[in-house]
């Protein structure tokens, strides 16, 4: 079991245009590749011209040592199975007789099921758990419900390699992660190969071993999680700004798109603003101010909190602090440095305890040289306080010396801008 | 990969229920066809009993001659007028209804029927054609019309096919659209034709609504060759399209090579349409009613389905050719009317009826 896919200097072309231009890998027997890109990176045209919808214009495919296009339908129907986007289907076929369909390549003109394909197609619904819906018809089931019957089918075909074209494209997000479950434990208990073109790279990193991603019909990078989604790989592909880490509770890797500030909203760029702080209260504000196209400088952050990470991402003037540790006089110049650089600071709500109090010191300083500070929601100061009353008091006497308060972070902008105007 | 022995007991119980009820619905269909078959033969200007009837059409198979005591004038409008037209009726009601069966399914669409394509629009222009400009054909002394009808039927399927064809694939939209396009400009030529038709209006007129006036051996044996033709072609092909139901890809998944397979189904439904057409003229509404009501009550399986609707067809066109040439004895009323009158509102009703009729296999 398990199929081998060797594929060598694929091209097709629609016309002039070509979707595929050059593409070479291989499958091993058993792998669970994960097939990404962007839309019209050629995803669904590669999996079709290996399950020999399209045939290529250039280039070959080999099945298990075999040219592809030499390999007649029936056979190829044994070697493959092809679960795609949910089909609207009008006829009312029941659930099991759909299902039995996968039996069709296995059958001799006019030979009707024997005993074995009806038990084949009894556990293929029960793997699936669409079993319930055996005598149910096709066309009353939802979505979720028809991509599982569709997957039973693939299963009911024994198949030596599974194609999933955006299997998941239309499903919720419990249903999106059963179907892959599902998926791998085909690969894992039959070694059937797995190729699943997948739009939701997170979803992807989680289920698949290998990934191999598509870029204007060509392979861009393929291997191990940690070689295809980088950065760089993501911004090449998706034309879009990205920011990779690992998830907090599984550590694999997870992506995030960056947004894009949109163009001139507020007339304020000329303003550098000073945020302080790290930790992921600070980030709304952040987010806020970056979209507004204004330039931003942080600190103090600790090495590799939220803060730390936003600021290495847009590349902003920042004081790092290492973890666990005080901020030392030298930090503290440098913050007071950054700060009288900026023409407003911003407080934003952020635990204070005894390693970042001093922060709130130098925005003291600041304030008896005239800088404009704004404190978002001071009066929840209380219960972010962990340095024993010291940050309230201290926030108490920032907003006594001239300190705006800002109950609303949404404000932000207005106030940031009037203070703009006024320069 | 072996099944134990228990699955194989539970299905094998299950699969017999499934079976055994297809099995009797089919039986059911047959008894219906012969009863029809055999009260049309005894129905007429001419009432004939059910002895006589049954004798005639079981005498020649006889081993030893029985005396049937029949006399000469019954004989002959059994043997030359009513069984050939009950024939051609049977005929013409299943291929109609296979034929329909066969578009729906080709072009996933339940609202298609036989004449989507532009068959009977060819085939009209055809016979249309043939009445107008008089010709005589030596072929039998009689039956220039139905000959330029097939012939035009079969023309008119080259022809959309051709259209539609990219490469070496025939995509059912564009043929579906080419087939509608070449149906309207047909539809004027017949139109135009008609418009010149003078005294033979009338023919025109009664040959474009459709009936079965005139039936003759010569008719049956004119379009068997067709109707046996197409109904091989399309059930071969039963089970590959069911996998074509669920979209075409899925059935090139399924192995199934769907080019030979459109092109053979859609081969052998024209034929089946331009040999009824060619025989009878345009009878609505039996080849969409029938395959829907076979659907409705057994599920969309085509290996069932054709043959079902074949039976029902033949059935309902025997039915309904009765009652068109008996309700105004000893004129008949054209039967494209009654099958349009009586089928229509039957159709609604099975719409209604819909959930409640699925008495096995679904449901949902």
């Amino acid at each position: 079991m398990g199929l081998k896919i060797i594929v060598n200097g694929l091209e097709l072309r629609y016309g002039a245009y070509p979707v595929l231009d050059g593409v070479d890998f291989t499958v091993r027997r058993g792998d669970l590749l994960a097939l990404l890109g962007a839309n019209g990176a050629g995803k669904s045209t590669l999996l079709r011209c290996i399950s020999k919808i399209l045939a290529p214009s250039d280039g070959q495919i080999r099945l298990n040592g075999r040219e592809a296009r030499f390999i007649a339908a029936r056979e190829a129907a044994r070697l493959m199975a092809v679960v795609s986007q949910e089909q609207a289907v009008d006829f009312d076929f029941t659930v099991e007789e759909v299902v039995r369909m996968g039996r069709l390549p296995y059958l001799k003109r006019f030979q009707k099921e024997g005993e074995e394909d009806e038990v084949l197609a009894r556990r293929a619904m029960e793997m699936t758990g669409v079993s319930h819906l055996a005598g149910r018809t096709i066309t009353a089931l939802s979505g979720g419900e028809k991509q599982r019957v569709l997957m039973a089918r693939a299963v009911c075909q024994e198949p030596e390699a599974l194609l999933l074209d955006e299997p998941t494209a239309n499903l919720d997000i419990g249903y999106q992660a059963s179907l892959l479950e599902l998926a791998a434990r085909l690969n894992r208990e039959k070694g059937v190969t797995v190729i699943a073109a997948i739009h939701d790279l997170n979803l992807a990193v989680q289920h698949f071993d290998r990934f191999m991603l598509l870029a204007g019909g060509r392979v861009l990078a393929a291997g191990r999680a940690e070689e295809v989604i980088t950065a760089e790989n993501i911004r090449r592909s998706y034309g879009v700004p990205a920011f990779v880490y690992r998830h907090p509770l599984y550590g694999v890797l997870q992506v995030s798109v960056a947004k894009r500030p949109p163009a001139g909203e507020v007339d304020c760029k000329a303003l550098r603003v000073h945020v302080i702080g790290g930790g992921e209260e600070a980030l709304p504000a952040l987010e806020l101010l970056h979209r507004a196209g204004l330039s931003l400088s942080v600190s103090p952050v600790s090495i590799q909190d939220s803060g730390c990470r936003f600021a290495q991402f847009h590349r902003l003037p920042v004081v790092e602090v290492p973890p666990f540790s005080a901020i030392t006089d030298v930090l503290h110049q440098e913050h007071l440095q950054l700060i009288r650089r900026a023409g407003a600071v911003v407080v934003p709500p952020v635990p204070f305890g005894e390693g970042n109090l001093r922060c709130l010191a130098a925005v003291e300083q600041a304030l008896k040289e005239d800088a404009v500070v704004f404190v978002l929601e001071p009066a929840g100061i209380s219960e972010r306080d962990f340095s024993g009353g010291r940050a309230t008091e201290l926030l108490a006497r920032l907003l006594r010396e001239g300190a705006r308060p800002l109950p609303r972070a949404a404000d932000l902008l207005e106030a940031v801008a009037g203070r703009s105007q006024k320069l | 990969m072996a099944a134990t022995r228990m699955e194989m007991a539970k299905l094998k119980r299950k699969q017999i229920g499934a079976t055994t009820k297809k099995t009797l619905l089919l039986a059911g269909l047959l008894a219906l066809l012969a009863l029809s078959f055999i009260g049309a033969v005894m129905k007429g200007a001419v009432s004939i009993n059910w002895w006589e009837a049954v004798g005639v059409m079981v005498e020649p198979f006889s081993p030893e001659p029985f005396d049937l005591a029949l006399s000469p004038v019954h004989r002959d409008i059994l043997l030359q007028i009513r069984i050939p037209r009950v024939l051609l009726a049977a005929a013409v009601g299943s291929s109609l209804a296979v034929a329909g069966a066969v578009f729906q399914g080709l072009f996933r669409n339940p609202m298609a029927d036989p004449y989507v394509i532009g068959i009977s629009s060819g085939a009209a222009l055809g016979a249309v054609f043939a009445m107008l400009a008089g010709i005589r054909l030596s072929l039998a002394g009689l039956g220039a019309v139905p000959l330029f009808a097939l012939a035009g039927g079969i023309l008119t399927i080259l022809l959309v096919y051709s259209m539609a064809r990219v490469g070496r694939t025939v995509p059912v939209m564009t043929l579906l659209l080419a087939g509608i396009a070449v149906s309207a400009f047909l539809s004027a030529l017949v139109s135009l034709l008609t418009y010149y038709a003078g005294e033979k209006l009338h023919l025109v007129i009664f040959w474009l609504m459709g009936g079965l006036g005139g039936a003759t051996w010569y008719k049956v044996r004119l379009i068997i060759p067709y109707v046996l033709a197409g109904f091989i072609c399309v059930s071969i092909f039963a089970r590959e399209l069911n996998a074509l139901l669920l979209g075409e890809e899925t059935a090139r998944h399924l192995g199934v090579e769907t080019d030979k397979v459109k092109t053979t189904l859609l081969v052998g439904a024209s034929l089946l349409v331009a040999a009824a057409v060619s025989s009878s003229g345009m009878i609505g509404f039996v080849g969409l009613v029938v395959p829907h009501f076979i659907r409705l009550i057994a599920g969309p399986d085509h290996r069932f389905l054709l043959p079902a609707s074949a039976l029902l067809g033949a059935s309902l066109l025997i039915a309904t050719d009765t009652l068109a040439r008996s309700v105004i004895a000893p004129a008949e009323l054209p039967l494209g009317i009654i099958t349009a009158i009586v089928g229509a509102p039957l159709f609604v009703y099975l719409l209604k009826k819909r959930k409640k009729l699925r008495y096995f296999g679904g449901g949902g």
